[in-house]
């Protein structure tokens, strides 16, 4: 048994397994409970990831003059920022929605990819287990290829067709994944995830090496993902999903320690397992499919952050779930910024550099955690 | 464990606020160049192209250029002294102002070293041209031209944008001058000739749809892979395909990404029975002639093709 029999710690758990844990004997055999210095430190990781993100970029503007730039919005704050209308724009237009992005969407990878690992138990289960990556790999193929150009409409297809390609492939992964006389099994699933996959991923190739090298390298910057944004647009597409989803996840946070166990062990305190396995995984699907429609594919988040919170704060999900979120947002925010400067002007894939920096850091994490037992 | 933790935000908060400081992002404030001078003609103009309508309310003068067949047309109209910058692509002419940018950054703040106030590009996905238009920088997007008539009406516009429509006219009569003398020169041997133009050592050929196709139309040639393309202009065919249709000429386009040459190519499995091989109708051009439609490049590729075809005698 890996869940905590200290009865009613967490108000947000569901009546079903509070009271499945009221039944067990008073002794927790690991932590859960979210400590207070956890969010503040999670929070701190965040603000400092957002500032950095903003301060830095390919074009030098004075750190005073933007932090002013910053304090002019604050109200009754009456600070001038002494930009210029270009480094105004720059801060206001690209530099902090990028961030404000990042931090959507690397909270939403981050926090999905920890869901999937608790409903599948699963550790190397990530947010593209059932498919998302690929459709929405087609969705944004057909769209490059087939759609109007980009700049011409002030609502760019691409981020629709992408998010309708990601939702169309776990649907369709959902489907194929119910067993002929009973629920869905995780293996099933996992199953029906990697045909689902490879059918989407051999349509969107067979589309795209049919395209001119110009389409073809809009279509491979896209798949490798980024934060590039122009405005506040995509950030005001995904916050809804980002939100709802991250609200749903956090709710289910003692579902998915129980479903870590496995299913009987979870019937056992009452949690029906199809049904809480549905909701986590179309809430996780959700919100990645808005995050990876407006960003790309960016792997390894959804792995790297769940575990290192995992190595560091314990098994529990009560834990997982919140810092994840936190921290997932501030890891990407800060490996954008790293994927702008390492080799600027150019720009590394931003997936490249969440594998570069994430596995050292999660190996470091590894060793330190062993040597302390 | 907490010290872990408390070691990790430290870690943090120190990189965090050496990283503004230490920046790789620190560039200098870029040498402002004095602005070029040239024949300013009637400013703002409104130009409407693959980026939409765009204003500019003066002459350019400093244009940052990421289209190698732009570049072409901007320095053979004479706007060269107007580009602060090039792709990495771009070639000719010597000497221009080359960067490392490809048109594919992922974020326009990389340009602005430059202080550019016209950028042009020949493909993109959109999110760089939003960025730069939210900077009140115009930016014209000139997409691959299918025909000479596409390439005319982007010297046109570059002329309308720069300030050299006379230039960009005269460049256009020119060209189509150069042109329909290379076909004159080529006489009527190429008429009904078939060929194969290759793109990359695994078979990927263009249609007569693309440019490269317009360019072998213009001496009455016949694309061998018109037949294989079916709603793509570059389909990718089979070396059996290729030995079947039997074209009277190869020109291989991947001489510098792929290291082809016709000995190369005369040596794969079973080609020495091709008829191109037999009358050594096989030749290597420069990769750039499938991807640019840049004047220097047409007239480069156009009279080769007419000496080619005015020295040799098909099947």
């Amino acid at each position: 048994m890996t869940l905590t029999a200290r009865p009613g710690l967490d108000r947000a758990g569901t009546p079903h397994l509070r009271k499945a844990e009221a039944a067990l004997p008073g002794r927790e055999l690991f932590p859960t409970r979210l400590r207070a210095w956890h969010i503040a430190a999670g929070v701190l990781f965040l603000l400092c990831s957002l500032l950095a993100s903003v301060l830095v970029g390919p074009y030098h503007l004075p750190p005073a003059q933007v932090l002013a730039a910053l304090a002019s919005k604050i109200p009754l704050l009456h600070v001038r920022s002494g930009l210029g209308a270009l480094g105004n724009a720059d801060v206001w237009q690209i530099r902090a929605p990028s961030a404000v992005l990042g931090g959507l969407v690397g909270a939403m990878l981050a926090v999905a990819g920890a869901s999937y690992q608790g409903v599948f138990a699963n550790p190397l289960a990530d947010p593209y287990l059932l498919g998302v990556a690929a459709g929405a790999g087609l969705g944004a193929t057909v769209a490059i290829v087939y759609g109007p150009a980009a700049w011409a409409s002030s609502l760019s297809p691409l981020p629709i067709a992408a998010f309708v390609g990601a939702v169309a492939a776990v649907a369709a992964t959902f489907t194929l994944g119910r067993s002929r006389n009973g629920p869905r099994s995780p293996a099933s699933l996992v199953l029906a995830g990697v045909a689902v996959a490879a059918f989407f991923t051999a349509v969107q190739t067979f589309i795209a090496q049919r395209q001119n090298s110009g389409d073809l390298e809009v279509v491979y910057n896209w798949i490798l993902g980024g934060l590039s944004t122009a405005g506040w647009a995509p950030v005001e597409l995904i916050a809804p999903y980002v939100a709802v989803s991250a609200a749903v996840l956090l709710a289910c946070r003692r579902l998915l320690d129980a479903l870590s166990v496995g299913d009987e062990e979870a019937s056992s305190f009452g949690v029906h397992a199809d049904r809480a396995r549905l909701v986590v995984v179309v809430a996780a699907t959700l919100g990645t499919a808005a995050a990876v429609s407006v960003s790309g594919l960016i792997g390894f988040v959804g792995i790297i952050v769940p575990h290192t919170i995992r190595l560091l704060a314990g098994p529990s999900y009560r834990r997982i779930i919140p810092l994840s979120l936190l921290f997932g947002a501030g890891f990407l925010v800060l490996a954008n910024l790293a994927a702008g400067a390492v080799l600027s002007p150019e720009q590394i894939p931003l997936g490249v550099v969440t594998a570069f920096l994430g596995a050292p850091f999660f190996l470091v994490v590894l060793r330190q955690s062993r040597r302390m037992g | 464990m907490k010290r872990a933790w408390a070691k990790a935000v430290i870690a943090i908060a120190v990189s965090v606020a050496t990283a503004a400081a230490l920046s790789p992002f620190s560039t200098p404030e870029a040498s402002a160049s004095p602005p070029a001078r040239a024949t300013s003609e009637t400013f703002p103009v409104t130009i409407t192209s693959g980026s939409g309508k765009v204003t500019l309310t003066a002459q350019p003068t400093r244009i940052l250029c990421l289209s190698a067949s732009a570049t072409q047309m901007l320095y053979s109209m004479g706007a060269g002294k107007q580009v602060v910058g090039v792709d990495k692509y771009s070639t000719w002419p010597p000497g221009t102002p080359r960067t490392k940018f490809t048109g594919f950054e992922k974020n326009a703040e990389d340009y602005l070293y430059l202080h550019p106030d016209l950028v042009i590009f020949a493909f993109s996905e959109g999110t760089l041209v939003k960025q730069l238009q939210l900077l009140h920088i115009p930016v014209l997007v000139l997409p691959p031209a299918n025909n000479f008539a596409g390439v005319y009406n982007q010297v046109n516009e570059l002329g309308l944008a720069t300030g050299h429509i006379a230039a960009a006219k005269r460049l256009d009569t020119s060209l189509a001058s150069y042109v329909a003398a290379s076909v004159r020169k080529a006489g009527k041997d190429g008429r009904g000739a078939s060929y194969y133009i290759e793109l990359s050592p695994d078979y990927y050929t263009a249609t007569s749809q693309t440019f490269i196709g317009a360019e072998f139309s213009l001496f009455g040639m016949r694309d061998i892979a018109d037949a294989a393309g079916r709603g793509t202009a570059y389909p990718q065919i089979s070396a059996e395909y290729l030995l079947k249709a039997d074209p009277d000429y190869v020109f291989l386009a991947d001489t510098v990404c792929c290291h082809e040459t016709p000995a190369i190519f005369s040596h794969r499995p079973a080609f020495s029975l091709l008829s191109a091989v037999k009358q050594h109708h096989v030749f290597g051009v420069n990769d750039s002639v499938a991807s640019e439609w840049g004047p220097h490049t047409i007239e480069e590729f156009v009279g080769f093709l007419a000496r080619v075809l005015a020295s040799t005698t098909r099947k």
